[in-house]
């Protein structure tokens, strides 16, 4: 047994690569998905429960969605001391196991996307765990702000990077103040 | 479950600013089932608890804000937020609607619709997160304009999550026509209901939600939300291309070349410099985003995305940035004869900045600039008054914000109320209903419209029908089954145009009442029974609607049916009526200006006009269908009744204001 099979059977690589792919520029912040993922997962219309995020920048017009990146090196399957957090191998999503949690929220902390959610009403986490290959998000966007790529080791990287670069090159530069002068300052 | 009805949140927020109480209640099961939400329950409030006689800038106004029982449901264009109150600009029925996801965040944290009352005795702002709903000191946020209070109390808060609701420093100085503005770029523009806001010395209301929202019929439910989002999707007027490519100010050339775009206060209805401040303008030079929806942004799950966020990179208004809509274009723009499109950018964020209706502050300078040309008023501050002065344009956007000056303190009060002060001949010039002056189309070209600023609830506006069914050239079929003439889809005709506004004005009250936007109901998107008509008439097996009855059935378990809808619609109309006669409307009332009345002297359209004669008799036809009486307006005992709505009979007997 090498070690890709190892890490494959311990949960900590999938052999198909699906993967949430966010498109800023396309996101016109209408949290349709946060919607549908609160509804298809929990049968309720709330985007606190939801496992995407919408932040919606208003002072700029921006838009941003975040969820999980299912990273290769995961830091929160790392830091869950547990081993609640796994890799399904068949999406590549990194999944949940309530059973095993003890809610020590290390996963939280470490995720630099802030992409898993805690719930303090229902003690739980939320985390996207790709809907098994059938993203519900991905279903209700009508912009192509989230799309499923299912092989994502055939992504262009390149590509990727330079569309989050032309991304964050754009970014308006200066913010405060509005020019229109009402008020003190 | 906490309430009888699926979709809504189930609870009613009050606060009395006087006493500093706030109290939750339980939504009133009754009034919801009459008049679902929003708008309509609004109505039924204010119709309860206002004392008509009072002054609207009193403490003992009433400020509603509401949403419906759709709103924050998953549903295309949900994210309305509707305002009521008297309005001090029009001293009657004062309601305007607003985008974002401020409403949805409402109803999140648990609550439909809150009631102000009271005036605090220093400036305070309500903060609602959840449960916890506090008033706060706002004395560091008085003065300051949206932009500042708003992005302050997020960064006080939570963040992005939180959600901003304010007024701005116009508002406060008691500008008549101010908005109450929602998260920087969503104002329930018309009618001053920021004005009565800041009245009550209450800065901002600020909502954040983690609550849960649920539906009676789930699965059913979800269904027909797919079939809505699929019909706009596939609706013609979407695909090709007015909201995806261009959000409203596709009207700028539209209008034009259609000739009801108002130019230089309504003398003329095509601008010469259209093609410079139109959509295609904006998103080329403009457009913060590039592709594929050029800077477009939507309020809560909305396919529709009509905003159009842009930004100034340099020059004499570098910095300037935000969303923009039509009517703020037409305002500043054609309106005012100004065809220099930063400078009406920049006037519209102003006038946003400052909490003003930019409609209603466009239309007043334009109203000056035309008295000035005609020697009515004297250009008293110096400022070069004259259609086509873009500097004197914003330089008076500052003036009437800050009430500064001759003309910016009678700019302050509004046109109709400003002309009446002037007195002379002033008022010829205006073009105001019912106390507020009228948007960016002209009646004498589209009659729809015009017939329909004669009869809205809150004076003249387009947006109690929205008919643009006469613009799109909807097959004259459509007209023919629906309105009973086939004149009815054409722009110039006055047949069948009294059922086809009568229609839309039902099926409004309704969308406005559940929550829902306007670019959803009827007109040409894909509201019930209009695809299935257009699909018979092209011989198509399968469509896609929003049926809207089915809709709220399944989100609230009420059993709401096709004509049980135009029942509701046709009586929140009824409570708006009821409402607006306490404040002395009457028939005559039910009027266009004089302007309107003569024909148009240049252009494409010149001859046009609506004639004072025509007006009466599809005046008469309206009411009889209404069950109004023909001489007063008043409506009639037997109509109340066939409404079930004898509380409010009962009301209106003892005023003698019934027939």
């Amino acid at each position: 047994m090498d070690l890709l099979h190892f890490m494959v059977i311990m949960g900590r690589l999938s052999i198909t690569m699906g993967k949430l792919i966010f498109n800023y520029e396309n996101c016109t912040g209408c949290r349709a998905c946060e919607l549908a993922c609160s509804f298809h997962k929990e049968g309720v219309f709330s985007p606190s429960k939801s496992r995407i995020k919408i932040v919606r920048i208003d002072e700029e017009g921006l838009d941003i969605p975040i969820g999980c990146e299912q990273c290769d090196n995961a830091p929160c399957l790392t830091a869950c001391p547990t081993r609640a957090l796994s890799r399904n191998s068949e999406t590549n999503g990194i999944i949940l196991n309530p059973d095993y949690c003890i809610g020590c929220k290390q996963c939280m902390v470490v995720c630099p996307f802030g992409a898993i959610h805690f719930n303090e009403e229902r003690k739980i986490f939320y985390k996207c765990d790709l809907c098994d290959g059938a993203p519900e998000c991905v279903k209700w966007c009508v912009t192509g702000g989230i799309e499923y790529c299912e092989d994502i080791e055939n992504f262009s990287k390149r590509k990727s990077a330079d569309r989050i670069q032309h991304f964050l090159l754009n970014l308006p530069k200066s913010t405060r103040p509005i020019g229109t002068g009402g008020g003190k300052k | 479950m906490t309430f009888d009805y699926g979709g809504y949140a189930g609870k009613t927020l009050r606060i009395d600013l006087t006493k500093g109480k706030i109290i939750k209640e339980k939504q009133s099961k009754q009034r919801t089932e009459k008049y679902l939400g929003g708008r309509g329950a609004d109505a039924k409030i204010l119709f309860d608890e206002l004392n008509p006689k009072i002054d609207p800038l009193h403490s003992d106004n009433i400020l509603c804000i509401s949403t419906g029982p759709i709103t924050g449901l998953l549903g295309p264009t949900t994210g309305r937020v509707n305002v009521t109150t008297k309005s001090p600009l029009t001293d009657i029925y004062g309601n305007s609607n607003a985008g974002s996801d401020w409403g949805s965040e409402l109803k999140y944290a648990g609550y439909d619709n809150i009631i102000i009352k009271g005036k605090s005795q220093k400036p305070v702002y309500l903060c609602i997160d959840d449960k916890h709903v506090e008033l706060k000191d706002a004395s560091h946020l008085w003065g300051e304009g949206i932009f500042e209070t708003t992005l302050e109390l997020q960064e006080e808060l939570r963040g992005f999550d939180t959600k901003v609701a304010a007024v701005g420093p116009s508002a406060e100085k008691g500008v008549l026509f101010c908005s109450l503005i929602f998260n920087l770029w969503d104002a329930a523009g018309r009618t001053g209901t920021g004005t009565v806001m800041a009245s009550k010395n209450l800065k901002a209301i600020t909502v954040s939600g983690t609550g849960e929202l649920k539906v009676a019929d789930p699965d059913k439910y979800l269904e027909i939300v797919r079939d809505g989002w699929q019909g706009i999707l596939n609706d013609p007027g979407f695909r090709s291309g007015e909201h995806q490519a261009l959000g409203t100010p596709i009207c700028v050339n539209w209008g034009d070349a259609l000739g009801w775009l108002p130019t230089r206060n309504f003398r003329e209805t095509t601008f010469e410099g259209a093609d410079l401040i139109s959509g295609e303008e904006f998103r080329d030079k403009y457009s913060t985003r590039s592709s594929p929806i050029p800077g477009g942004r939507a309020c809560m799950s909305c396919p529709n995305r009509c905003k159009r966020f842009g930004r100034i990179e340099s020059g004499k208004y570098a910095g300037t940035r935000g969303s923009i809509e039509f009517e703020g274009i037409a305002a500043f723009g054609s309106k005012c004869g100004v065809s220099d499109l930063e400078a009406v950018f920049h006037a519209y964020t102003l006038s946003n900045d400052y909490g003003m209706d930019c409609i209603s502050c466009g239309n007043t300078i334009a109203l000056f600039m035309e008295l000035v040309e005609e020697g009515v008023i004297k250009d008293e501050d110096k400022l070069g008054l004259k259609f086509g002065n873009a500097d004197a344009m914003v330089e008076m956007v500052h003036r009437i914000g800050n009430k500064q000056g001759k003309l910016g303190k009678l700019g302050a009060i509004g046109s109709y109320k400003a002309a009446q002060k002037i007195g002379k001949n002033a008022l010829d010039f205006t073009t105001a209903v019912k106390g507020i002056d009228t948007i960016a189309c002209d009646p004498r070209v589209a009659k729809g419209f015009g017939f329909t600023y004669a009869i809205s609830s809150r004076g003249s506006d387009h947006l109690r029908t929205h008919v643009v069914f006469e613009m799109i050239r909807m097959p004259p079929e459509i007209g023919k089954e629906l309105f009973g003439s086939e004149g009815a889809c054409d722009l110039l005709s006055y047949d069948g145009k009294v059922q086809l506004v009568l229609w839309h004005e039902n099926l409004a009250a309704v969308t406005d009442s559940i929550g829902s936007c306007r670019f959803m109901h009827g007109s040409y998107y894909a509201q019930y029974p209009i695809p299935e008509l257009l699909g018979k008439l092209h011989k198509k097996k399968k469509v896609n609607s929003i049926k809207y009855h089915d809709w709220i059935s399944a989100a609230t378990g009420m059993k709401i049916d096709y004509k049980k809808l135009l029942e509701i619609g046709h009586r929140i109309i009824n409570i708006e009526r009821a409402i607006n006669s306490r404040f002395g409307i009457r028939r005559k009332d039910d009027m266009l200006p004089k302007k309107f009345t003569k024909p148009i002297k240049k252009g494409p359209r010149k001859g046009q006009s609506f004639p004072k004669e025509q007006l009466e008799k599809m005046l008469d036809e309206y009411y009889t269908i209404r069950g109004w009486d023909l001489k007063t307006g008043f409506i009639k005992k037997s109509e109340l009744i066939k409404l079930d709505m004898k509380d409010v009979l009962k009301e209106l007997e003892k005023e003698n204001l019934v027939m």
